[in-house]
Order: C-alpha cells, then structure tokens, then sequence
C-alpha cells in the first residue's frame, strides 16, 4: 500500500469550544505571572550558570579548609621534649625511676648484662651469698 | 491581522495584551495540532500549547522582525515537544519502543480519537518512527510546509529534511504492507 493511497483524515478530537477557550486561558496566566515575567528569565539565565560554577567552587574550598586547618592541627601539636640521657646526673634518673617507672620483664630483654651480672646488680649480693641462701629453703618442701 | 501589525500593537503597553491574544487565535490551531500530533495525548498537547504561547509572552519583545513569526512559533512548540517526549522516556526509565507502545495504546483507548483502521495504521506506523523523523514527516506531509520553512524551524539543511522525509514515506509503507 502506497502513503498516497490513504486520505489525509485528522483522527484527533478536541472538546468542544477548545479553541474558543484557550486564548482566555493562557491570558490568564500570563497576567497571574505578571509584570515582572519578563526579568525573571534574565535572573534565572544569570544564576543558572553562576551556581553550576559556584557548586564545584565551594567544594574545592571546603576540601582545601579542611587539608589545611587538619595539617595545622598536626603542626601545633606539642611535640615531647626529648633530653639527652647521658647529660642527666644518675641520682635523677634513679629518682624518676624510682618514682614513675614500672617495670616489667620484658623491660629486661635488651639489657646486655649476663644473669650472674644481673643478679650482683638487682639483688645487691654475691653469688655465693645467694647460693647460701637458696640452700637454706629446701624448695621440694616448700607448699604453694 | 497581520503578523507585523501584531508585533506593533504588542511593543505598546496599552495594546500588548489585546495584540497577544490576536495572536493565540490566529496560530492556536497550528501549535496544538503540531503538539497533539507528537504527544498523541489531548491534555499533554493543552499543557504544552499553553506552555509555548506563555514563552511566546515572556519572549516576543526580543522576536526579530525579520523572522516569520509562525516559523518561531512552530520551533518553539517542537521543543517543547522533544522535551516532553525525552523528559518521560527518562521518567519512566523506557526505551523508545515502550513510549511508542504506550502512545500507540491512547490511539485504541482514547474517546478524543476517532477514525477508521487504516488511518489508526497510518498513525501507529509514525509512531515507530524517531521523533524527529516523525515532526519532518508531520510537517511535509500534514502541515504541507516547505522544506526551506522545516529548515528553518529545525536548523537542518534541504538535502537532509528530504532524505530524512523519504525514508519515513518508505518506512511507513513498509510497515502498512506488513502488518
């Protein structure tokens, strides 16, 4: 079948009194849109590309704020005071440690002192002594 | 009236809104047949032909005179139509086909169409088209305008608008022999 075969027929229908109503229509709301309807497309053409540049705008300076303000907060917190520990006289040392310091064992693994050293050092006695005194305790007897 | 006297009355504030509406009686029939043709829809072709003539308002003071008022008027209400058209194609998350198919279900349903099978065919067939294929074909093959008038509305060239008519004529024929 050819397009020409066919008759030009329009199929649509209106209501009725479509056309007689549609002027008083539109008239309506364009003077309920008023005076002013024709600076408002000029505003919003102006804002329209000032807010897609402003968005990205913001961003950034949020994001740069954020990196700067977070690295000087690194920088002015108060870093601790490290003191040279051969310039300190050894009663203070001994002081401090006697005051603050808790050892534990594993305090001891670096300790380069070999286990006889070490108990000449922290028991304040000879390993003779100290055998005369582990012999004194008859260990098998002892209750736990 | 004519369109130059229509534009002077509406550059004067005391006579813009009578000229205005001289103008919506004189083209209201040529924008809503336009639209209603493209939307299928009786009530999307009112809201978009209000729609047009309300830019019309918001715009005819920068019209250049040197443009034929009906070109602008047309080009106007064929973007609204290519908007409303991709805008629920978007909304509906639809291919192009399931637009079609839902604006080929008004033709059956609808109590604002009328007309006998073959014309009901003929306007299914349009509806498989692009729609830009299908407003050149409305505009040769209904509104009888020339090539150089579509031109002008579309933006496209001669060569182009006629290739583009023909091979609808060719589709639509096909489609009518087969189905």
């Amino acid at each position: 079948m050819k397009l020409n075969d066919i008759p030009k027929h329009n199929i649509y229908k209106v209501p009725e009194g479509y056309f007689d109503s549609l002027p008083m229509r539109v008239m309506e709301q364009t003077a309920a849109k008023g005076a002013g309807a024709s600076a408002a497309p000029r505003f919003s053409s102006f804002w329209q590309p000032v807010r897609l540049v402003l968005a990205p705008l913001v961003l950034l300076l949020v994001f740069v704020g954020v990196f700067l303000f977070s690295n000087d907060v690194v920088q002015q917190q108060p870093q601790p005071e490290y003191v040279a520990l051969g310039t300190l006289p050894e009663a203070e040392i001994v002081d401090y440690l006697d005051s603050y310091a808790r050892l534990e064992t594993s305090d001891f693994d670096e300790v380069s002192l070999s286990d006889q050293e070490l108990t000449a050092e922290f028991l304040n006695i000879s390993s003779e002594a100290a055998e005369e005194e582990l012999e004194y305790y008859q260990l098998n007897k002892l209750i736990y | 009236m004519e369109d130059i006297e229509i534009l002077e009355k509406f550059a004067i504030a005391e006579s813009r809104n009578l000229a205005f509406n001289q103008l919506i009686r004189k083209y209201q029939q040529k924008v809503y047949w336009h639209i209603r043709k493209m939307v299928i829809d009786h009530d999307d072709a009112d809201d978009l032909t209000q729609e047009v003539f309300i830019k019309v308002w918001k715009n005819l003071d920068g019209f250049r005179k040197d443009a034929q008022l009906y070109t602008w008027l047309y080009r106007i209400a064929t973007n609204e139509c290519l908007t409303f058209l991709s805008n629920k194609k978007k909304k509906f998350f639809l291919p192009i086909n399931d637009v079609a198919a839902e604006l080929s279900e008004k033709l059956d349903t609808s109590p604002d169409i009328s007309g006998d099978e073959i014309q009901l065919k003929l306007q299914k067939a349009l509806l498989r088209l692009p729609d830009k294929q299908r407003l050149v074909f409305n505009m040769k093959y209904y509104d009888e305008l020339k090539y150089e008038e579509i031109s002008e509305i579309l933006g496209t060239s001669v060569g182009a608008l006629k290739a583009s008519y023909h091979l609808a004529v060719k589709k639509i024929e096909e489609f009518l022999k087969h189905d």
